[in-house]
């Protein structure tokens, strides 16, 4: 590239020489740009404006009003410099740097892969790689050496069906200084998993596991303990194994091996998969974990169902990584039990009051139909409590039901033996008629207090038997009865180290009758609605171990109609999932690897067996592992397989395979750490930290695992070595982890605050355990985009859905005055408008005639006539559905100078921003730079 | 003070301490083999737990009743490390966390085994020295 001439260029532009980069840059001397790329004729710098409606008046007005920063920074990031908001709200500059340069990105698509053009999938990870060029484009100079090469790379890496064996792994360190955060790379694939030629018999492009079923925090596996403890990297698994299916997506779900010759290993009870070797002519196989020889059973090449003989080859479970087999009765204790429903409704003066007993009967009344109910088994009870236990028998084909009322809340016993679980068919007049007037017959209820506890026994007594689903809701702290509570919030232990004793169980009756639970394959999910304290902490105990989950609506009130909205979404998407019962999850690795820990709402049955009464769709599972022995075998396969009971009879094994290819190599290992997998482990482990210690060490122990990964870097993979360097050096596949943990130990469940209640954090902490990492990361890593100047291609109908804007790094530079933004973490969204709006802006979106009328807090955006307001509310309804999950966020509007509690919540999702005891991005590098240079790591 | 009747009680306490401390060793590995669950496992350890401390705590305020100051000394930290785990209530074994833990557990029950086994044949040389000291004296 040094000999290189210099290039033609248009009129008024310049070529320079970069001594760092080894090429050249290009200046446009009259707007002083920069850029990489070669400018072609065109390529002025952009004073177009785009087509955005009502881009009327005020616009010079804001351009002398907006707030001013740094030159290259801002440059850094918006693409170009001369962004010049010209126009009204609707701001030109982003959007035509990305369209005027996106050609630009075209010279890397030589890179592609012949494979990706027919997976849907890559290609939606590709897009932002595409539009990366642009980004880096408006660089000034910055130091970044080979800089195409990585870029190169990156699309190489993008390549998921890439032909095995090609170039090796290269590693591209990155000055993780001064370098521009780009969110998109954060919904880029894990690094590509290169296996070594002919590790798998089929050519499958799903032949090893999606991410989003398991994904590893290295994507090669160090051969020795002692070389993984050098890189200084987290090993472990992330399993999402029984996750929902978007149908837009082009989801398909696991092939299913219909005949039922389940092909295992004799020693080590693998499941047969692509990763084995045939060998004697097929007659035998050879274990890919143990190395064990098998013999092929004679039905494997025989079609039973059509009596002929049938192509090995052709065979589901040597093809997908994914697949589910029909096990037969080896597989059961028992026979495939119906699902069970037992509704536990709290109807307490408080529940009534507030509009929780209402909200909650109708949504199940409606949900009856979603409810999984396919061989028309599925049993349900209703149990109201308040003070007492209300029990209702609900006999088949009556229109009526009968109220049964237990006083003694000590000794919880059923009324009467049968019709109170009742068949949903057989007995749905009466349980409609029930779920129609429960709220009405509970109106004039002045029943203070919660028989929680009892209740759950009670209906712990009703599924027993079958084992089966308790959904409990309950607007109150548990107060009379065993599992009665204390309220110990004390605001004034918050924020000191006493914080973590207020997030651990006040009473060990959620654990012992969680583990109770747990036998009699009984899970539980616990709605919280209550105006006061709930004490998550304890209760959420419950769940954990029965794996469930809890959902919490902090002073629910269903006069707003977004609160009731939210609680009736959740809780159908709940009733509607499908869900496997009696399930247990067991992991098997090649020889030489060990599951050390386990993370995740579940019981740990055996050593490496995960008991789960009901596997809820979309809950994520973290495995630590460990070394244990040399790995001397060319590629360690990971097994994952979950047996359980579908929600229509039948017991089936899902088992996700993924093989990884072993190496020596440190820098193999770092080029293909996956960050998200990485964050989403420290997530776990941080909760756990905070609630065996304190706070405080969580977060100590997040910044201590970044900075010995930098330190053990620079150490093993930068010229610097041992000695201080002005660099903070990371390979380019890690560069958003800084961010990632950052963002973690600023998140409500970690943050240090003397503001949080302990309900929140708890709740926090609930998620951060339970979320997959395609909603863990914007939880930790909020969604910024602005709505105001998106390009006019955003919130509009495109080839994958509605077409998002480009999210913007997370920082208040970004926003300007008269600015329209959009923040979202999965679980809550703010639209945030700033104080000098325009008129227009306001009416167009909220339907009111200024800034000054609009009013903060949770709302529900208008639907108007105007094409602006119907994009915005297509970008907020495709953010609500993008992502595989049973959350609804609330929408938040905040004015700029609106209710500081809300607008300091808000910023709070601003996590490259300082905050009161928190450091900003940039100072979180700054101090990550002195520790690893301080540091001694060798 | 303290004749050859406290050693040969003390003895026969440290047998029985002793095999507690194997008994709670089996489990732990039937527990790591899969043979028995947690759930059962818990319930089942958690019964001796206490006594398995309190039988030790009588011992050693038995040694210090009868004057026997160094045998006293030398159980002093075990009953003191084990009030410290009964006021963290932290001494019950957990059946939810009981496979993050188990390798302290086994550990912490190696070591009692040890510290049993050791004062076991202490206790059995100062009965015998105890014995033959008696029958000299009766000789006299």
């Amino acid at each position: 590239m040094s000999a290189q001439p210099q290039p033609q260029l248009p009129p008024g532009w310049q070529a320079t020489w970069d001594q760092n980069a080894q090429r050249y840059y290009f200046v446009h001397i009259e707007s002083g740009t920069t850029q990489w790329e070669q400018p072609v004729a065109v390529a002025s710098p952009p004073v177009v404006t785009s087509p955005l409606p009502g881009g009327g008046p005020g616009g010079v007005h804001h351009a002398a009003r907006k707030r001013q920063y740094a030159a290259g920074q801002t440059q850094a990031y918006l693409g170009t410099a001369g962004a010049d908001p010209s126009m009204g709200y609707a701001q030109p500059a982003p959007a035509d740097a990305y369209g005027q340069q996106a050609p630009a990105a075209q010279p890397g698509g030589q890179f592609f892969t012949p494979g990706l053009a027919d997976d849907p999938a890559a290609q939606a990870a590709a897009a932002p790689a595409m539009q990366q060029p642009s980004y880096y484009g408006g660089q000034q100079g910055q130091q970044q050496p080979g800089q195409v090469d990585r870029l190169a790379n990156q699309f190489g890496q993008m390549g998921m069906g890439a032909p095995q064996g090609q170039k090796p792994f290269q590693l591209h360190t990155v000055n993780l200084v001064g370098m521009p955060i780009d969110p998109r790379e954060l919904l880029a694939d894990p690094p590509e998993i290169r296996l070594p030629p002919g590790a798998c018999i089929s050519n499958n492009p799903m032949a090893n596991a999606d991410p989003s079923y398991q994904r590893c925090t290295i994507n090669a596996i160090p051969s020795t303990h002692s070389l993984l403890n050098k890189s200084r990297l987290p090993f472990a698994l992330i399993l999402t194994p029984y996750r929902s299916l978007k149908e837009t997506d082009d989801d398909l779900a696991p092939p299913v091996v219909s005949d039922t010759i389940i092909v295992r290993c004799r020693r080590c009870r693998t499941y047969i998969n692509p990763y084995v070797t045939f060998i004697d002519g097929g007659n035998r196989w050879k274990c890919c974990m143990c190395g064990l020889a098998n013999d092929v059973p004679q039905l494997f090449d025989w079609d039973q169902q059509r009596g002929q003989p049938a192509d090995r080859w052709a065979r589901p479970e040597l093809n997908y990584s994914t697949v589910e087999f029909i096990a037969p009765s080896e597989y059961m204790v028992r026979p495939p039990q119906p699902p069970v429903y037992v509704f536990l409704i709290d109807v307490s003066y408080a529940a009534v009051q507030s509009g929780m007993v209402a909200t909650a009967t109708r949504t199940i009344l409606e949900s009856l139909d979603r409810l999984p109910n396919i061989d028309q088994r599925t049993k349900v009870a209703v149990i109201a409590y308040d003070v007492t236990l209300h029990f209702f028998a609900l006999p088949p084909g009556s229109t009526d039901s009968k109220m049964l009322v237990v006083g003694d809340l000590d000794d919880v016993f059923l009324p009467q033996p049968s019709d109170i679980l009742v068949n949903l068919t057989e007995s749905r007049t009466a349980l409609e008629a029930l779920l129609g007037k429960l709220s009405d017959m509970f109106q004039d209820n002045h029943a203070v207090g919660s028989a929680f506890g009892p209740a759950l026994q009670a209906g712990f007594k009703l599924a027993s038997p079958t084992g089966g689903k308790l959904i409990a809701l309950s607007a109150n702290l548990p107060s009379l009865g065993p599992g009665a509570l204390k309220n110990r919030e004390d605001p004034k232990l918050l924020g000191t180290s006493q914080e973590s004793k207020l997030l651990q169980p006040q009473s060990s009756f959620y654990k012992t009758f969680a583990i109770e639970c747990s036998r009699s394959q009984v899970s539980v999910d616990i709605f919280l609605t209550g105006s006061g304290y709930s004490d998550v902490a304890t209760v959420s105990g419950l769940p954990r171990y029965t794996s469930g989950q809890t959902y919490f609506y902090p002073s629910f009130n269903a006069s707003r109609s977004e609160d009731a909205m939210k609680l009736a979404h959740e809780l159908s998407t709940l009733l509607a999932s499908p869900i496997g019962l009696e399930a247990v999850i067991r992991v098997r690795a090649s020889r030489g690897l060990r599951m050390s820990a386990f993370h995740g709402n579940f019981f740990v049955r055996s050593t490496d067996l995960l008991a789960l009464p009901a596997v809820p769709w979309d809950q994520s599972y973290a495995i630590e592992m460990q070394i244990e022995e040399t790995l001397n075998q060319p590629f360690v396969v990971l097994q994952t397989a979950v047996l359980h009971t579908t929600s229509f009879g039948e017991r089936r094994i899902r088992v996700v395979t993924q093989a990884l290819p072993t190496t020596q190599n440190i820098s193999e290992i770092y080029s293909s750490a996956d960050q998200v997998a990485i964050a989403t482990l420290l997530a776990n482990k941080a909760v756990e930290r905070s609630l065996s210690n304190k706070i405080e060490d969580a977060r100590d122990a997040v910044m201590n695992k970044m900075s010995d990964i930098l330190g053990a870097y620079k150490t093993n993979m930068t010229a610097a070595g041992s000695g201080a360097s002005a660099q903070l050096s990371l390979c380019e596949n890690l560069k958003l982890l800084p961010i990632l943990l950052l963002g973690l130990m600023k998140h409500v469940g970690l943050r240090h605050s003397a503001q949080i209640p302990s309900d929140l954090r708890s709740y926090a902490h609930c998620l951060l355990t339970t979320l997959p990492p395609q909603l863990l990361i914007p939880y930790i890593h909020p969604c910024f985009y602005s709505l105001h100047n998106m390009p006019p291609e955003c919130g509009t109908i495109g080839e994958h859905g509605v077409i998002m804007p480009p999210p913007l790094p997370l920082t208040s530079e970004r926003l300007e005055r008269h600015g329209l933004y959009l923040i979202e973490d999965g679980q809550t969204m703010f639209l945030w408008i700033g104080r000098d709006a325009v008129p227009q802006l306001v009416k167009d979106v909220f339907d009111l005639p200024a800034y000054d009328q609009l009013r903060g807090g949770k709302a529900t955006l208008p639907v108007l006539d105007n094409p602006f307001n119907q994009r915005v509310n297509a970008v907020i309804a495709k953010t609500r559905e993008m992502r595989r999950t049973p959350y609804w966020p609330h929408l938040y509007v905040v004015k700029e100078d609106g209710e500081p509690p809300l607008r300091l919540w808000a910023l709070s999702a601003l996590i490259m921003d300082r905050a009161d005891q928190t450091p900003s991005y940039v100072q979180f590098l700054t101090q990550l730079k002195d520790r690893v240079n301080g540091g001694s790591f060798s | 003070m303290g004749g050859w009747w406290l050693f040969l009680f003390s003895v026969l306490a440290a047998a029985g301490l002793l095999f507690t401390m194997v008994f709670f060793i089996i489990m732990f590995s039937d527990l790591e083999c899969d043979y028995i669950n947690p759930i059962d496992l818990c319930n089942k350890l958690n019964q001796f737990v206490l006594p398995e401390m309190i039988a030790h705590c009588v011992l050693t305020m038995l040694f210090l009743l009868c004057g026997q100051w160094f045998t006293f000394l030398l159980n002093v930290p075990l009953v003191a490390y084990n009030i410290n785990k009964v006021n963290q209530k932290n001494h019950m074994y957990d059946a939810t966390e009981i496979f993050r833990t188990l390798s302290g557990h086994k550990r912490e029950c190696f070591f009692k085994l040890g510290f049993y086994l050791l004062s076991f044949f202490y206790y059995l040389y100062r009965m015998i020295l105890a014995l033959i000291q008696g029958g000299l004296e009766v000789k006299r």
